[in-house]
């Protein structure tokens, strides 16, 4: 049997066990996902379609099936959903203009022995793709991020009807404080695990510092952990604000 | 009022002062670097486009080729100060190519007989110096002390990895698995000592996260071994020097690392926590919390880890794609590493949550029987 099933069965099962229904529901969410960065990989191959729009539109699929879906539709998970996308335009407009100076699009001198058989004139924008490219793999994170913060700061308003939007942003940072270590661990970890061959490679290889600090896909993949870690710090203060004003200015309106 | 300044004490003036001091004295440095590179640096200073043709490949994909020509003048070496012409041809997709604007900085190879140079490499440090910056800014910015903490355990973690695999490179006939087994053990307790401090929630997360990680390296392990790891395409993983199994179990261990990490940090501090408010809370109230905070995690924690790890693959499935290579080959071809590299992790991180509940309860219990 084919190694990908069997793992998938092990984590279906293991899901379902530790978290009944919510893990099955958690399981199904991750099979969507990758539904949806399919389908986003397969529209983008058509050279008129940008692909910075389809990440972003594949984005706010993605952070709706992981919150609304698994959570339901309130308070916290619409908090977390919109301060999701608002991080993402921010990071992007920045990541645009990086992937298009440091040139760190397409593919290595590296890998040129794999791409030998193929044609590279293929219409599609490839500096387009690799700031998507860099947007895709910190979505899970910034979205990890944002509902561990909008969800504790609505019991802290649940509990406290009376504190200040003040009082609550800041409350909303510190706890974003305590779980900006791990979730930067989280990524550091997943790329460095992920850049391994790369790097025995370039050790291998004996490249010189100053052949790895320059080599494209070096570049690439700090830059992406970079911006990765930007993407989860930045969406502290942003979901904080959105939550604190929305249930503190909002909420006080409605009554 | 006092101003923003006014409320800063002198230690922490200083260290914002040794701060912009540095990142002002490594800007001007990677901008002004060349002398200290070997090979021929050159700046960009013109570039005409001479010619521009729509082409069509064999697969019916349209593309445009462009012809520059570029002067530049050289910054280093026994050039320096001279002017050289380049040829340089880009393609619309820039796949593997690069449009040049006059600013940019390349390394060349010069031809001393005709004064034309070929483009080698992109001088890209002063890009990375740069991000490398905003990122600590922003780090610090949002998460102040804590932000620090995370910039240092990046940065150690790093120099530990590569330490890691100098070790493993020089001595070969140590398995790559040990020399990993070893490093995750050191970055467990370094990261998590940093992030948490000293005290039982941390020792508990330490030991659920190593716990955690020998477990599903063992399920990863088994599954491969019954499977004869059908299914894994071991000849697409790109730089590719050793052999391809080791890379890829050290990479999956390594991966996960992260993730179970912050599990198990996640799951002891909220016991440990609970049983702080109340120290009679009964062990059954205590596992009911445990998988509640369990359920909630699990889900966007193993999103993490797949979206890290199969995003990167976009590039090439669509030229994959593009070259009109059927769906299931390239999926297959493409993705099988790093979905079963996300699989591995996604059960690493479940399985760590009751871990980390079961090792929890043990040290609430030692605790107990103590007082």
């Amino acid at each position: 049997m084919n190694v990908l099933v069997v793992l998938s069965i092990i984590l279906f099962v293991l899901m379902a066990i530790v978290g009944g229904k919510k893990g099955v529901k958690s399981f199904i969410a991750l099979f969507l996902n990758f539904g949806v960065l399919i389908i986003t990989i397969l529209v983008m191959n058509d050279p008129n379609a940008n692909p910075i729009w389809l990440t972003l539109v594949a984005c706010a699929f993605i952070s709706a099936i992981s919150l609304f879906y698994i959570n339901d539709v309130n308070s916290k998970t619409t908090m977390a959903f919109f301060s999701t996308i608002i991080t993402l335009l921010i990071l992007f407009f920045f990541i645009i203009i990086i992937t298009e100076k440091s040139m760190i699009q397409g593919f290595g001198a590296e890998e040129s022995e794999e791409l030998m058989t193929f044609s590279l004139f293929i219409g599609i924008d490839f500096i387009k793709v690799a700031a998507s490219v860099i947007i895709m793999s910190t979505i899970g994170a910034i979205v990890d991020t944002a509902i561990s913060i909008t969800s504790p700061m609505r019991e802290i308003h649940h509990h406290n009807p009376m504190i200040t939007r003040k009082d609550l942003f800041l409350a909303g940072i510190r706890i974003g404080r305590d779980i900006l270590g791990t979730s930067t661990n989280t990524l550091f970890f997943a790329f460095f695990g992920g850049y391994m061959g790369l790097l025995i490679w370039f050790k291998d290889l004996s490249y010189s510092f100053s052949e790895i600090i320059n080599a494209k896909v070096f570049s690439d993949e700090m830059i992406t952990i970079f911006t990765a870690g930007m993407g989860v710090a930045l969406v502290i203060p942003i979901a904080s604000w959105m939550t604190s004003y929305y249930l503190v200015t909002i909420g006080n309106k409605k009554k | 009022m006092k101003t923003w300044i006014q409320k800063q004490t002198k230690k922490q003036l200083f260290i914002y002062f040794l701060i912009v001091a540095s990142f002002i004295g490594s800007i001007i440095f990677v901008n002004y670097n060349h002398a200290f590179y070997d090979q021929p640096i050159a700046k960009v200073t013109g570039a005409t486009e001479t010619d521009r043709t729509e082409t069509v490949d064999q697969h019916q994909n349209q593309d445009i080729t462009v012809t520059q020509q570029i002067t530049a003048t050289v910054k280093n070496g026994s050039y320096k100060g001279e002017t050289i012409d380049i040829t340089n041809e880009y393609s619309g997709s820039h796949a593997y190519d690069h449009a040049f604007q006059p600013g940019d900085e390349v390394f060349v190879t010069i031809d001393d007989s005709t004064f034309t140079g070929t483009i080698e490499n992109v001088k890209r440090d002063k890009y990375l110096i740069l991000v490398a910056w905003l990122f600590i800014i922003v780090l610090l910015a949002v998460g102040k002390k804590q932000g620090l903490l995370s910039v240092i355990s990046l940065a150690v973690n790093a120099v530990i990895l590569s330490f890691a695999l100098d070790i493993y490179l020089q001595n070969s006939d140590i398995s790559l698995l040990i020399i990993c087994g070893i490093s995750i053990v050191l970055f467990t307790v370094i990261s998590l000592l940093m992030v948490n401090g000293m005290n039982e929630k941390t020792y508990t997360a330490i030991i659920a996260t190593l716990l955690g990680t020998l477990s599903s390296l063992l399920i990863a392990y088994l599954a491969l071994f019954v499977t004869g790891e059908q299914g894994l395409r071991y000849e697409e993983m790109s730089f590719l020097s050793r052999n391809p199994q080791t890379v890829f179990m050290a990479g999956l261990l390594i991966g996960s690392l992260g993730a179970v990490m912050d599990v198990a940090i996640t799951m002891s501090s909220s016991i440990f926590e609970l049983y702080e408010k109340n120290n009679q809370i009964n062990l059954k109230t205590l596992k009911a919390s445990g998988i509640d905070i369990g359920k909630d995690i699990m889900g966007t924690m193993t999103n993490i880890l797949f979206f890290a790890y199969v995003s990167g693959s976009i590039p090439m499935l669509l030229l994959y794609f593009k070259n009109a290579s059927p769906l299931g080959f390239t999926l297959s071809m493409n993705l099988s590493i790093e979905l079963a590299r996300a699989l591995a992790g996604g059960i690493g991180i479940v399985l760590t949550i009751p871990i980390a509940i079961y090792t929890s309860i043990f040290f609430i219990q030692r605790k107990r029987a103590r007082t």
